[in-house]
């Protein structure tokens, strides 16, 4: 079995079919038996112009980043092609068209950008694409065709896969696609010499037709269906909107209710109503949408209404950088808000923690009746991955309300002072359930009562179902070296993953080098936390923001030096510069 | 000259090379580019049979590497081949179809194998070494054969031939006496090149031609005119040099075998040039064009050719070396007067 682990960049722009191109390759190479880890990079203004990146990283092994550096860069379209060959890698395979329809004006053909290193594979794409179908729309497929034939892969095996991808589609448009894959894998079969070393299995033996091929934002969506969401409302933003769209359309199908409002401020507000009337309920933003939301985020806090926010986070502040990677909001999901208000904050590490997270989000907001927030980023939010499709929720994730018994109701306090911090929570409409509700502080049976004991009372009832929420959290991921050791790396977030590979490759150089993560960051397991840093003389805390915000939650409980990898290139975290700086702490 | 001088050198050889650095070294700020359809960089074209047997490296064959054009700021385009060129807009257009412009340019494409007329029919069956990426697409397929056949006489084929030997091939050769080049032997002299192949172990036919090539699985059988008719592994053919210059045909820039230049190394356009192995060079006392080869005289001329591009007026001399060596003859000869 090739052991092989390549990076291939399909470069174009928008409206060329580059997203979809790289789509096409990723799920086929996963259905081959591949894992395979995408991310897709697309302009700001989302539509029209500008320069598209589908970014694939396929394995033989498990991924965990989708690889900094590219081994094979197919440019549908040469002047966006060009700024992404410094990320080539040495040997690197260059696909391109060396038959345009017209010249390119001087250095803005990448053909005119070489260097000794690089393999080029000059391929008439525009041509072939003409010939299969009568117009170019198809020279993503003749790159893909092209790629498939100098790689070696079956021709039979990948049109199948494209015609399971166009089942739908009218017989025409499966054709051309088809025809077009073809052309380019016959014309680079008869007529290209390979140079290059890279080869997948001609015949895999671990096919796999039934993994799902999904995004993180795909996979909250997915998470929060399966733990009966009932309503969802939000106001589009980038990189956040693609949970909507999904949940645009299968929420009501299940008989539950998506809205999308006006603005930011109306989708927390519906998402607490529905809290309030005792139905799970959800909206999505980024962080601008989220500073809009804070003021309802202590209401959550302060009325005990079950409510989830998804942030996905993007280059900030204000609007910022909508379309690039950043993990700032993590100190708006810790503190945004007044007075002391604590919040869950759910941070998934990978795709298929989206899924684990989502559940986990709703659960915990509906049994601590309280505000959830799952702090997601632009690059989980893009992220492509190929997993088994997860198993229903453990029942006792979906029905999680801790209503009150018959006692209770005879004196019924909605904000009972309890060991748990939980209250009995009734349903509006519950005979005997009735009860105030209000941003105010409240005594027991939630009449505005401002005294010293009771606003003491209460924050101490509030902040204690952290502590039980804390009892169920997933423990935390540590792997790497289990004995006393010199560098612990401690992440959050989709950097876990950069982390984890960068802890792989230290350990197989020989270094003493561990990972830590948590899929919950509030409430925080600090005392795992502590037992790993023992094990070891410094922290490193790799982080996509400046200012270190992980780093300055964590410092005060780690008892070791804490250096910092803080990096804002609108980039996902690499293993190569996780890498990099533990060879320098060392 | 103003800053915004951008000087282009088609080829990436001694002459382009000594051409790009006399432009550098006299205007430091001017964009300088080499395109060049090799995708390595300046290399001894000479040490590709040593490189063909395993006794030198990729870097042995390497004159400069390219960092240092980099250092230079010298844009070296790689594997980029010339498809035209109109000197009136100062364009160069690329096969990959993009468009260089240029305020000078210099010609330095050397000369690739030539096919001589009797052989045109059968050139598919024929390998040629002239490139570095020819040696490396022809490693395998020279270590894996046995038996060869070269039709030669150039100079080239008396080292492709020791290279065979050297790995232990058996090797038959049919000279071609309208193929010796850069010159023509004298009878004697043939003769004991002859001699010296036929001590090497060589099987040498004269007097003969190919009447037929065909591929019979993956070996070539091969019939002359005087009947021989015989099997071999591969089939080589060194038949002589002819300058590059297939892309300057009907750009207005005069050619005959080589781009005509006058003394200066200038063509009948003010802006461009040639040197080296692509020139055909004016000699004013006698009146006629002579076309160069080698090396060194390529550097020399590269040299002058920028010189000239800025400003200076010097006269190439039209007196390169004579001297040159054959299967261990040593010959003076004045082959570009009859060439």
């Amino acid at each position: 079995m090739s052991d092989i682990d390549i990076v291939v960049e399909i470069c174009g722009s928008a409206g060329e079919g580059t997203i979809s191109a790289g789509e096409i390759l990723s799920r086929f190479m996963s259905e081959e038996g591949y894992d395979i880890m995408s991310f897709d990079s697309y302009p700001a203004e989302i539509r029209g112009f500008g320069k598209c990146v589908a970014h694939s990283r396929i394995s033989r092994t498990r991924v965990l980043t989708p690889g900094k550096y590219s081994d094979v860069l197919i440019a549908l379209n040469d002047s966006h092609s060009i700024s992404q060959l410094p990320v080539l890698k040495e040997q690197g395979v260059l696909i391109y068209d060396n038959k345009p329809p017209k010249y390119h004006d001087e250095d803005k053909s990448i053909a005119g950008w070489l260097e000794p290193g690089m393999i080029p594979y000059g391929i008439p794409l525009n041509e072939l694409a003409i010939k299969a179908a009568g117009n170019a729309r198809g020279r993503n497929m003749v790159a893909l065709g092209a790629f498939a034939a100098l790689f070696g892969i079956s021709q039979d095996a990948f049109i199948q896969s494209v015609k399971r991808r166009y089942g739908k589609k009218k017989q025409v448009v499966i054709d051309n696609n088809v025809d077009s894959f073809v052309e380019g894998f016959n014309w680079t079969r008869d007529n290209v010499r390979k140079i290059d070393f890279h080869l997948f299995d001609s015949s895999p033996s671990d096919v796999k037709r039934d993994q799902l091929i999904i995004n993180g934002n795909e996979a909250v969506a997915r998470g929060a269906l399966a733990a009966g969401l009932h309503l969802y409302a939000g106001y589009p933003i980038t990189p956040a909107t693609k949970i909507m769209e999904i949940l645009s359309k299968e929420l009501p199908k299940k008989g539950g209710v998506f809205l999308q409002t006006e603005d930011e401020i109306s989708s927390i507000g519906h998402v607490m109503g529905a809290g309030f009337a005792g139905k799970r309920a959800m909206t999505g933003t980024s962080g601008p949408g989220f500073c809009l939301m804070s003021e309802f985020t202590g209401l959550s806090v302060m009325a005990e209404v079950p409510a989830v926010i998804v942030n996905s986070q993007r280059g900030g502040p204000s609007t910022g950088l909508p379309t690039k990677h950043e993990q700032s909001d993590l100190n708006i999901a810790l503190f945004g808000g007044s007075g002391d208000s604590p919040r869950v904050v759910i941070a998934p590490t990978s795709v298929d923690q989206c899924y684990q997270a989502a559940v986990l989000a709703l659960y915990i907001a509906e049994k601590y009746q309280t505000l959830v927030i799952l702090l997601i980023d632009f690059f989980l939010s893009n992220s492509i991955k190929n997993l088994d499709p997860p198993p229903p929720p453990d029942p006792r994730y979906l029905n999680a309300n801790i209503a009150p018994g018959k006692d209770e109701l005879k004196d019924y306090k909605r904000y009972q002072i309890t060991e748990n911090g939980i209250s009995p929570r009734t349903i509006p409409g519950t005979p005997g359930g009735m009860f105030f509700s209000t941003g105010l502080e409240h005594d027991e049976r939630g009449k505005p009562v401002y005294d010293t004991k009771t606003h003491t009372l209460m924050t101490e009832k509030r902040f204690r179902k952290h502590r039980e929420i804390l009892k169920e959290i997933p423990e935390p991921r540590i792997t790497g070296w289990e004995g006393q050791g010199d560098i612990g790396v401690v992440s959050w977030g989709s950097s876990a993953g950069a982390a984890e590979e960068a802890v792989i490759l230290a350990c197989e150089k020989g270094l003493k080098v561990g990972s830590f993560s948590s899929m919950v960051l509030s409430p925080f397991p600090a005392n795992a936390l502590v037992r790993f840093c023992d094990r070891f003389k410094t922290i490193l805390v790799p982080e996509m923001n400046y200012s270190g915000q992980f780093a300055n939650m964590i410092a005060p409980i780690v008892t070791r030096p804490v250096m910092r990898l803080n990096m804002v290139t609108g980039l996902p975290m690499a293993s190569e510069d996780i890498l990099k700086k533990i060879k320098e702490i060392k | 000259m103003p800053k915004n001088d951008h000087y282009v050198i088609i080829g990436n050889g001694p002459a382009g090379n000594l051409a790009a650095d006399t432009l550098r070294d006299s205007d430091p700020d001017a964009r300088i580019t080499i395109v060049s359809n090799e995708s390595m960089t300046y290399y001894y074209r000479h040490k590709l049979t040593e490189f063909i047997k395993g006794k030198a490296r990729e870097e042995d064959l390497t004159v400069r590497p390219y960092s240092v054009y980099k250092d230079k700021n010298i844009r070296l385009r790689l594997g980029q081949q010339v498809d035209k060129i109109d000197p009136n807009k100062k364009i160069i257009y690329l096969k990959h179809m993009e468009t260089v412009s240029y305020t000078k340019l210099i010609i330095a494409t050397g000369a690739s194998p030539r096919a001589l007329p009797s052989v045109s029919n059968f050139s598919k069956c024929l390998n040629v070494l002239s490139t570095y990426s020819d040696a490396l697409a022809q490693i395998p397929m020279i270590n894996k054969n046995k038996t060869f056949l070269v039709l030669g006489g150039d100079i080239i084929s008396f080292k492709f031939i020791r290279m065979l030997k050297d790995m232990g091939k058996e090797v038959t050769t049919l000279l071609y006496s309208e193929a010796f080049w850069p010159f023509s032997l004298e009878a004697d002299m043939a003769q004991q090149v002859k001699k010296s192949l036929s001590d090497k172990g060589v099987t040498v036919i004269s007097d003969d031609h190919i009447k037929s090539v065909k591929k019979s699985g993956e070996a070539f059988d091969i019939v002359t005119e005087k009947g021989l008719n015989q099997s071999f592994d591969s089939v080589y053919s060194f038949l002589g040099m002819i300058p590059n210059i297939r892309f300057i045909l009907g750009s207005g820039i005069d050619t005959d075998r080589g781009i005509l230049v006058d003394d200066h190394l200038k063509t009948n356009f003010d802006d461009v040039y040639a040197a080296g192995d692509c020139a055909q060079i004016y000699n004013p006392d006698m009146k006629s064009y002579w076309l160069s080869i080698g090396w060194n005289n390529a550097k020399i001329q590269g040299t002058l050719a920028a010189q000239n591009l800025l400003g200076a007026h010097k006269v190439i001399n039209p007196a390169p070396q004579k001297i040159l060596e054959v299967e261990g003859l040593k010959i003076n000869t004045s082959w570009w007067e009859s060439f």
